[in-house]
This record gives C-alpha cells, structure tokens and sequence, in this order.
C-alpha cells in the first residue's frame, strides 16, 4: 500500500504518545528511525516495486511516481537535520517533544501531498502540513514567534479560502476535483475552469511565497525555533506550494501560451525581490529566509520553460535548494546558539572559531549562488537552458543577472560573519555540537557529491522523465 | 427566493459582526450565527447531509470549544473595551457601505462566467461519501485536529509560564 | 686555418666575458688581467683575419634563417676597429675603474659587447644580425646598470629606445625579406620603389638608432651623466658609431641602391643635417665636460648620415671615413675627460681650469683631438669633413651651409671646453681653502689617448692609409669608381670657407671670453641671444626630448584609457551597488510587518492573476 509511506510516521506519532513517560526522550530517534525507513521505501526500487503491487489490488487514490521518489528523501533529509539541531537545542523535553509530534504531522502532510491524485486531498494535506507548522513557529517562547506564526496562519487562511473557492468552482464546471478531471475541464476552455485554477494557483502562490504574496515568510522563518527554520525553509513551504505547482503546471499549463506566462512573471518577480532584499538584511535568518524566497521564484519560473526539461530542472533545484538551505538555517542555528545573537552586524571573524560551520555555509552559500562545480550550478544551468529552449531569452537573463545579486548577498554575509578578524567579543567562542556539525556536513556533502556527479546523474534525470 | 435573499443578508451581516466585534463571546455568538445561516441556504439548495453537518459541528460543537476557551480568559477593562470599539467603528464603518456598493456594482457587470448548476450527485448517502470515496481527506482532517491538539498544548504551556 | 678561425674575434671576448663572471668579485687584479689579455687577443685575432675572405653557413631555424657569418674588406675593417677600442677602452679602465666599488660585472659585460660587435658585423644573415643587436641591448642595459649613479632610470631609457629603432629594423628587415625572398645580405639587392624605400628607411632608422642620430639620440646626455665613462668611450662614442654606420652603408650600398637625388637620401640628409645643427647646438652651452662631450657625439653622427645620405662616391666614402675618425678622435676626447674625472674629482667645468700645467699629456691629447674633431687641419677630421662638405654641396647648398655652421659651433664650444678645462685659472672652491694639487693621470689611463691621439694625426696627415688602404677596398670599386680620394681636398674653395669659419670660431671665442672674463663664458652671448634662450631653456628641461614626448603622449593616452576604465569601474563597483542597496532599502521600507499591508498585497496579487486568467486565458479559448 502506498499509504504505508502516510502510515509508517502515523503509527511513530501514536506510538510516542501511548508509550509510557520514560521513553519519551527516546522520541527523536523513533522519529529520525521512521523518516529514514520511509526515505528507503521510496528509493529503493524492488521495495517500491512490492508497494506498487500491492497497491493496484486495493486500488487507492494515492499514486507514487518519480515525483514522489523526489519529494519524500528531500523531506526526509530536512526532516532528519531539524531533528538533530532541536535535540541539540537547549528547550525543554517537553517543547522537544511536542517538537516531534508536530513534525511528524507535518511529515505526513507532506508524504500526502507527494502522492495526491485530486484536488481537495492536496488542499487537505497542504492544510494539514500548515497547520503543523505554524504551531511549529510558536514553539519558542516570546511575542515575536508568536507574530510570525499569526502572520503565517492569516495568510494560510486566506489561501485555504482561495482554494476552497477554486475547489466549489471545479466541482460545478468540472463536476469533480480529480486532476483528469480538472485538467479537461482547462484543455476544454471556458473561463470559469480557467478562473478556478487561477484561484488555485493564488493559493499555492501565497503557500510558497511567491511575490506578492510572500510577506509572511520572512517574519516566520526568522522568529521560529532554529531547528523550525531548518524544517520550515528545507521542505514546508516548498512541499505545500512550490510541490503542488511542480504536480499541476505540467497538467495545466504545458510550458507555453499564457498560462506559462504567470509562472514566468511571479516566479521572476520573486527571484528578483528576493534576492534584493536578501542584500541588505543584517539578521542571518532573514537574509535566508528572503533568499528561499528567491530560490522558489527559480523553481516557479523553470515550471514555465521548455516542458521536456522544465520539470527536471525544477525537481533538480527543489532538490538543491532544500539541501543547502536546510544545511545553511543549520549554520545559522550554530551560530545563533553558540554566540547567542543572529545580527550579522556583531559578528566578524568567526571562521577561524567555527570552521566546520564556517566551511560548510561556504558550500552551501556558493551552490545557491550557482558556482561550479556545485550542485546549485547545474540546477540553475538547466533552468536557464529550459527558459532559453523555450523562447523566452528574457527570463533566462534575468535568472542569470539574479544569480550575480545571489553571490553578491552570500559573499558579504560570509564576509560580514566568519572572515576578518575576531573581535575581543566572541575570542572564547568554540565550535557548536555535533547536532549541528553533522548535519551540516553530510549536507555539504552531498551537494558536493551532487554537484561532482551531475553529469552522471542528469541521463537518469532526463530519461527518466519525472 | 426571498427567504434565502433574507438569509443570506442575514449572514453576510452576522459575518460582519463577528469580524468587527471586539468581545470574543458575542463574535462567538455571531459565527454561529453565521453557520446556522449558512445551514439553511444548504439546506435549501438540497444539500441535507451538509446542512447537517454544518448546523451541528460548526455552530453547535466549535461554539462550545470557542466558549469553554474564552472561559479560560481574563476580560479587559470597560473603559479599554469602549475606546477599542470607538476606534474601531470608526475605522470600519464604511466597510459594510462598500459592501453592499460592490454588489449592487458587480449585479450590472455582464461577467463572462456563465455558472450552470449540474444536478446534485445522488450516488449514496454521507456515510458512504465520507468513509469510502473520501477517505483520505478524513485522515487528513483527523490529523488537522490534532496538530489543534498540540497547538493547544503549545499555548497552554505559554499560559503557565506566563503565570509563574 | 680553419673554417671557423674568422670567428674568433666573436669567440674569444664572450668566452672571457663569461669566464670573469665565474672569478670571484674580490679578485679584482685577476678581473682586469683577463680582460686586458682577452681584447688583446681579440685585437690580435681581428689583426690576423683581417687579410682573410670567409663565408660560413650552418643550418639554423630554418625558412631561410641560417647562422651564416661572412668576412668581407669592410666587415674585416670594422672588427679590427672594435677589437681595437675594445683593447684601448679595457686597458683604460683598469686604472680608470680603480675606485669603483666593483669592476667585474662592467668588464664581464663589455667584454661580452665586444664579442657581440663583432659578431653583428660578422653576420650575413639579417636574422641572425636582428639577434646580436638585441643581444646587444641587453649588454647596454647591464653595461648602464652595472656603473651608473641612477642605472635604472637610464638603462631603461637607452633599451626603450635603441628597442624602438631595432623594431624598426626588424619591420624593415621583414619587409625586404619579403620583396627579397631572401634574409642573406650579400644575396639581396633591392631597389628603393615604393615598399622597398620603405624598407630601406625603417632599417635606415634601425642603423640610426644604433648610431645615436636624432630623434634617437636622448639617452646618450643622459647616460654621460650616470654611466661610468669608459662606457661612453667604448659604446656610444665607437662601437655603436661604427656598427650604426656600418650597417648603414651596409643597408645603403649593397641590400639597396641609394640613388643621388632620391627622395630617401633626401630624407637621409635631411636627418644628418638637423642632427649636426640641433646638436651641435646643445652641445655649445653645455657646461659640463661629459654632457657636452655626449652632444658632439649625436652631432658628429649627422655628418656621417649626410655624407652616406648624398650618395655620391665621395660622401660615402667620406661618411665612412669620418666613422673612424670620429671614433677616434671622440674616444679620445672621452678618456681626456675620464682622466680629469679621475684626478680632478669633478667634471663641471665651471670648477675646473688650468690643467694643462699639472695633466700635461692629456692636454695634449685633448688638443689634438679637439682640433681635429673642428676640422683643423692636418687632423683627420679636417679630410673626411672636407669630403662630406663636398657631397653636400652637390646636393644642395642648404645641407653644405648646415655642415658648416655645424663645424663652426664645433669648434666654437671646444675652445670654450679647452679654455675653461686646460687653461685660465682654476675656480676657487666655495668652502673657500686651497685648491686641491692635481696631477698626471696613470700610465694605462694615458697609453690608449696617446695612440688614439697619435693615429689621429696619422690618419690625417697620410690618409692614404686608411681611405686607400682600408675605406677603397671595404667599399669596393663599384663605388668609387676606382678614384682616390686620398691627398688635400682638392676644391680650394671649400678649404677657403672651412678655414673661414674657423677664424669666425675664434673670433666669437675671443668676443666672448673678453666680454664675460673667463673661457666657460665665451658663448654666453650666444645662449641668452634673444631668440635662442627660451628654446634653450626649454630643451634643457628635456621637454623637447622625445623620449618624454612620447611618454608623456602615452602617459596621456594612458590617462585616458584609465579613465574609463575607472567609468567603468564605478559603474560596476560604485553605480551597480548603490542602485542595488537603493532597490533592497525601498523594499525593506515596504516590509514594514504589518501584516494588513502583507494581506492587502496577497490580495491585490490574487485578483491579478485571476483576472489574467479569467481575460487572457478564459478569452483565448
């Protein structure tokens, strides 16, 4: 059953819940035990190929296809790096916990949205994975976490009536919310399938961030718990927006006329706003959270270039992305833990006192900006090929002029943060736990290791088709 | 027709209220007197399962949660309450006027959706629908609830060490 | 005798320059014995060869490049001449070197600089000649470096400019090895149409480079300031002299066939012209024994050009003549001036005087030397300047008229050198007390001056030997046209004018001594004439040096270009960053986290894309 992926983190949530008290703090490494099994039962081939069997006898409206082979690892990854970072963390077990629990609802939520075959399943499972984290932001105690997470929920809310909206809509012109459905309705015309998918899009447009809808972002991903941010920027908002596009534009807008037209415009706007007000924040976890908002605006906007590589390249950047922006909100929450403040303003030669942490953000730093031979470079390559193939030169310039702001905001916060020379203030400071070492270094890792065998990896990618 | 015109203003006006009110039991009251609303027009459309639906979760069961939270708060002060309610009349007043002008507008302006209602689904009753044909977003909505759950845990939480 | 025995004057100095570099520093004796012995053998080698014909071809790089050597009567002659200066030059500087803090790196290079000499004579192939000439300049540059007060400044300004001319050689030599199909110089002939006069003047340019002509001149004053003076005896006074106008009658009379009346030997005597004059003119107001020397040099070079330039059987072999004579005649003035250098301690003139009592022989010497470079005969001056004034008056009256005056102001600034230097009264010295005895110089430093001094007189007085003997063969009958031009000139008129303009010498230098009461004085008057000062002051400052002119041209180009490259750098680094941290500050201001403001926008975003939707796509359905 493909639903073992959705019942596998279920049972840890209930199983952590009904064992008794002593083995709570043993939470963690049942959740961490569950999202590593889930990641191989999507990986590993014969065990998928078990699944898919048993699946076309019981006959679900859950399907698993290479998206979700992408979907759940990257998930998965994130998922395990924010596990480690709170365990490092100094909150209480009980906040830890709750932590868990919380991330396993989202990690369902998230394992729903990868395999969804209609629409009102998929706005459920966005619901579920948002509901999920907006408490996630809450988790640390203060009133602006608790701003960030109203701003989050509002927002939410107006994008849960938007697609509600469009969903009543599909339902009377299409007369049912599957994707085939939806999707005839669109290819057989008439503006009120076409109003309804706008709304739709709105939503998803407001879940991801996309500009204008994006001033949420900021504040949440800035006010959360470290380990939230790491989850939240790794996966959250890319699994229940830019995900859910990845799934529907392909159906809906087939890379070209109109239609790609949005995608190109708003993804555009976001990578270029973003990446501008990422240059002149002074809050780390700010500049990487305005920076996220630039790098889904990338993915949005590869959605709307040529179909055959359009997904690829979309997919290969999701997946990137999550990497190093999961790895550098891990950087961040070492630094905010060991030297206790986020303003890059105070900070200045810390590379020599962190190095693993200082090495890392640089790998990770120079991905997104798209440096080779990074991971980041290729993902971006073939976004701007999949633009330029699909005509539209502007787009593809305007993605590599945006990648010179990137490197121009990542350089001066490696700058700001760990070159120079150490003030007298932070002499004393030691590198952070192997919490938040490991983890950044396997994820530096592997966009190394991603990034030195892409050309291996791109035949799989584009044979495959996705 | 014009008892469902009247309902609907009814609605829209108790939406309003349970929006602009600043006392957290009356805009309790006003949202279920939304839903109860909101039941009727289902009701007189033919959706009787949803009507039912509606009437018991959203005006019955959300109202008692609503209520025994607010219970669990401390009120404000008369006088604070009155300058916030001043404040806010005058800031919203010409919310309901632009309104009701935005209708009364969008009634004259020939739209190109042309909204055909097809015939209601008849294929079994709620039970079916619920446990067979949408069964995932039932799990879905369990989980909702209790991501709620926690959340109320997270917040109760906040409330003790707010107290200490 | 082997193949290869003409190549011994080349051998034996470059293997010795390298061998001293191999002595130890200290061993300052073992340094000068081994270049004294090495330019002996070098002049006795070049002695030895010298009745010899050689040809020697080994396969080099290819296309035509070989390593070809050839001895012919005038390369035979020319070696014989450098191996000699280079002889005299080296014996000189064992004394004269003395107090320098270290002789081997000068006596390594300019025992190396023989050889070189020698071998760029020696070669027939115009590559292989390209090849020691820029070899060459290397040696000029550390000859420059190893001696000079501020070696770089002036190193620099020699190699950049002998650079330029030898880049004009090479574009030449490419040219006429194109018209040719041939890079050998005994097998090209050309004649002087179109790209071929082209040719000829780009590498008439590279001899006159080499040779110091103007505008090629500048680095030499200001070498004479800084560079030891056995250097200017031996390089710009005569190797360079006699590889410069070798090549030059090389370039004149066998790669091309000069024409009399040709446009480019009107350019050629044009050159020889104007560098008499301006020079001459520089050299008068000088007022420092080295720098006055230097300017004689460039001066003296415009009558070779213009005599080469006429290409008349008489000015060729009048140029060449002068070649040697002004080797001479100008080495020995230099080392008179070394030796007062040496004993004295200075050579400002305006604190010498009265020498000829305590430095009898170099007196002498200078005084001989003095005369014949004036013209005064019997010195050999006189002759080959004779010769040259009779090609010029042929070609034009112009060009005689500039050689004239050229040896008037000659002699006129060489009576003002002699007077100020050798008699009068020596200057007091302004700390006041006694003036410092001074007496003769060493023996080695006067045995080179005496047989420079006395092959001046001989060459004048039986110049049979050296234009029948040495310039008729070396030129050949092909020019000469089996005439002798040795004996008194023959036009009593020109004798008449030259003696002229010699009593027109004395007379201004009586004028001017009496009216300003001292020797250094005697062309005062004509310095601060109306006209001539600003010009004067002008060129003192080096501003009509185009050497500065041109840096200062590229200095302004340069200027230029770094000016927009900093336009352009602003844009980038200044413009591209304000305006990027403008746009970032506006949208900050507009994230102000209210969030009505964030909803109001999410809205506002939603209605446009639904309205996109619902008009663009919903219509084009």
């Amino acid at each position: 059953m493909s639903d073992v992926i959705l019942l596998l983190p279920f049972a840890a949530l209930i199983l952590i819940n009904v064992l008794p008290r002593a083995t709570r703090p043993a939470a963690w490494a049942i959740a961490a035990v569950v999202l590593a099994a889930q990641m191989a039962a999507v990986i590993v081939p014969p065990y998928w190929a078990f699944l898919d069997t048993i699946e076309k006898t019981v006959g679900f409206s859950l399907k698993l296809d290479r998206l979700t082979q992408l979907l759940v690892p990257t998930a998965g990854l994130a998922g395990l790096a924010a596990i480690l970072v709170a365990q490092a963390g100094t909150a209480t077990a009980r906040t830890k916990l709750l932590f868990v629990n919380l991330l396993l609802i989202a990690i369902i939520g998230i394992s729903g949205i990868s395999m969804v075959q209609d629409l009102f399943t998929m706005y459920v499972f966005i619901e579920v994975t948002s509901v999920a984290a907006v408490i996630l932001v809450v988790l640390r105690d203060g009133e602006l976490s608790f701003e960030g997470a109203w701003k989050y929920l509002l927002l939410s809310a107006i994008a849960s009536v938007l697609m509600l909206a469009s969903l009543g809509m599909f339902l009377l012109t299409a007369g049912g919310v599957s994707f085939e459905e939806a999707a005839s309705a669109l290819s057989a015309g008439g503006a009120e399938a076409w109003v309804a998918a706008a709304l739709f899009l709105s939503g998803l447009f407001l879940k991801s961030a996309m500009v204008p809808f994006h001033g949420w972002l900021a504040d949440a991903y800035s006010e959360a718990p470290p380990a939230v941010s790491v989850f939240l920027a790794g996966i959250v908002t890319k699994a229940s927006g830019v995900f859910a596009l990845m799934r529907l534009a392909p159906a809906a807008f087939n890379g070209s006329g109109p239609g790609a037209m949005i995608l190109l415009v708003v993804g555009a706007a976001t990578a270029v706003v973003g990446a501008f007000l990422s240059l002149t924040q002074t809050d780390v976890k700010r500049m990487l959270a305005y920076s996220s908002i630039s790098q889904m605006g990338y993915i949005v906007m590869a959605l709307g270039g040529q179909p055959a590589l359009a997904l690829a390249a979309a997919a290969v950047h999701f997946f990137n992305h999550t990497v190093s922006k999961a790895q550098l909100f891990t950087n961040a929450a070492a630094l905010e833990r060991q030297l206790g403040t986020r303003d890059m303003d105070r900070m200045g030669g810390i590379g020599s006192r962190m190095p693993v942490t200082a090495g890392t953000s640089a790998v990770a730093s120079l991905s997104v900006a798209g440096l080779p031979p990074l991971a980041g470079f290729w993902s971006k390559l073939l976004i701007v090929i999949a633009l330029w193939r699909a005509g539209h030169v502007v787009f593809a310039v305007i993605a590599v002029l945006t990648s010179l702001v990137t490197l121009a905001y990542f350089l001066s916060l490696q700058r700001r943060v760990f070159f120079g020379t150490t003030p007298a203030e932070w002499s004393g400071i030691r590198e952070a736990a192997i919490g938040y070492t490991l983890p950044a270094l396997v994820l530096a890792a592997i966009t190394v290791a991603v990034g030195l065998g892409f050309p291996f990896l791109l035949p799989i990618l584009l044979g495959g088709g996705a | 027709m014009i008892v469902i015109t009247i309902v609907l203003v009814v609605m829209v006006l108790a939406a309003l209220w349970a929006s602009l009110t600043t006392l957290l039991l009356r805009a309790t009251i006003a949202l279920a007197l939304t839903s109860a609303m909101l039941a009727v027009v289902m009701y007189s459309l033919g959706a009787t399962f949803a009507a039912v639906l509606e009437l018991s979760v959203c005006a019955g069961l959300i109202s008692v949660v609503f209520v025994s939270v607010i219970s669990l708060t401390q009120r404000r002060p008369f006088k604070d309450y009155v300058t916030r309610r001043l404040s806010r009349m005058r800031r919203f007043w010409p919310l309901p006027l632009v309104l009701v002008a935005i209708g009364v507008a969008l009634s004259f302006v020939h739209t190109p959706v042309h909204i055909v209602l097809p015939l209601p689904n008849g294929d079994g009753d709620v039970r079916t629908v619920m446990w067979t044909l949408r069964q995932m977003d039932l799990f879905g909505q369990i989980l909702i609830l209790l991501a709620g759950v926690f959340g109320v845990l997270v917040f109760f939480k906040k409330d003790t060490s707010d107290g200490k | 005798m082997s193949t290869y025995t003409f190549l011994l004057p080349i051998a034996i100095p470059v293997a010795a320059g390298i061998l001293t570099l191999l002595v130890p520093a200290r061993a300052r004796l073992a340094v000068s014995l081994l270049a004294v012995v090495a330019t002996a053998a070098q002049l006795a080698s070049a002695i030895w060869i010298f009745p010899m014909d050689g040809a020697l071809s080994v396969a080099w790089l290819g296309y035509g490049i070989e390593a070809s050597f050839r001895l012919t009567r005038f390369s035979a002659f020319i070696v014989v001449a450098i191996a000699g200066f280079s002889f005299l030059v080296t014996l000189y500087s064992t004394a004269s070197m003395s107090k320098a803090p270290s002789t081997k790196p000068f006596f390594a290079w300019m025992l190396i600089t023989a050889g070189l000499a020698c071998g760029a004579v020696l070669a027939d192939n115009l590559v292989l000649l390209v090849v020691f000439l820029g070899a060459l300049l290397l040696t000029q540059f550390g000859m420059i470096a190893a001696g000079a007060r501020r070696p770089y400044a002036v190193a620099i300004k020699a190699v950049v400019i002998v650079g330029l001319s030898d880049m004009c050689l090479m574009l030449g030599i490419m040219m006429a090895a194109h018209l040719a199909g041939t890079l050998s110089m005994s097998a090209m002939k050309l004649s002087l149409d179109g790209m071929g006069g082209i040719a000829f003047l780009l590498m008439a340019i590279g001899a006159l480079g080499k040779a110091g002509a103007m505008p090629f001149h500048s680095w030499i004053p200001d070498a004479a300031r800084e560079a030891p003076l056995p250097f200017m005896a031996i390089l710009p006074a005569s190797i360079e002299k006699l590889l410069g106008i070798y090549l030059l009658a090389r370039v004149s009379l066998d790669l091309f066939t000069l024409v009399p009346g040709s446009w480019v030997s009107l350019t050629l005597m044009v050159i020889g012209a104007v560098t008499i004059v301006l020079a001459v003119m520089m050299a008068l107001v000088q007022k420092d024994y080295k720098r006055l020397l230097s300017y004689h040099a460039i001066s003296q070079v415009g009558y070779m050009v213009l005599g080469i330039g006429t290409a008349l059987p008489i000015g060729i072999v009048g140029g060449i003549f002068h070649m040697i004579n002004h080797a001479m005649y100008k080495s020995t003035l230099f080392l008179s001036g070394g030796a007062v250098e040496r004993q004295a301690g200075t050579t400002d003139l305006s604190k010498l005087g009265g020498l000829a009592r305590s430095m009898p022989v170099t007196a002498v010497c200078f005084i001989v030397a003095a005369a014949s470079i004036s013209g005064v005969p019997p010195f050999n001056g006189f002759f080959s300047k004779e010769m040259v004034y009779d090609a010029a008056l042929e070609s034009g009256w112009v060009f005689y008229a500039a050689a004239l005056l050229g040896s008037l102001l000659t002699a006129a600034s060489f009576l003002k050198l002699g007077h100020a230097a050798f008699f009068g009264r020596r200057a007091e010295p302004a700390s006041g007390g006694t003036v410092p005895a001074v007496r003769e110089a060493p023996l080695p430093m006067l045995v080179p001056m005496i047989v420079l001094a006395g092959l001046c007189v001989l060459f004048g007085v039986v110049n049979r030997i050296p234009l029948d003997g040495l310039i008729g063969p070396a030129v050949g009958a092909a020019v000469t046209g089996g005439r002798s031009f040795a004996g008194f000139p023959a036009s009593q008129m020109l004798v008449g004018f030259t003696a002229a303009a010699l009593l027109l010498a004395i007379l201004n230098h009586w004028y001017g001594a009496r009216r300003t009461g001292h020797g250094l004085g005697a062309v005062d008057h004509i310095h601060h004439a109306i006209f001539l000062e600003p010009v004067y002051s002008v060129a003192e400052q080096g501003r009509l040096d185009p050497y500065f002119i041109g840096r200062w041209v590229i200095g302004g180009i340069s200027a230029a270009l770094y000016a927009v490259d900093r336009a352009i750098d602003w844009v980038y680094e200044t413009l591209a960053v304000t305006v990027a941290q403008g746009i970032s500050r506006v949208g900050r201001r507009l994230h102000n986290g209210s969030v009505n403001r964030y909803v109001l926008w999410s809205l506002a975003g939603a209605a446009a894309v639904v309205i996109t939707a619902a008009l663009v796509l919903g219509g084009s359905r």
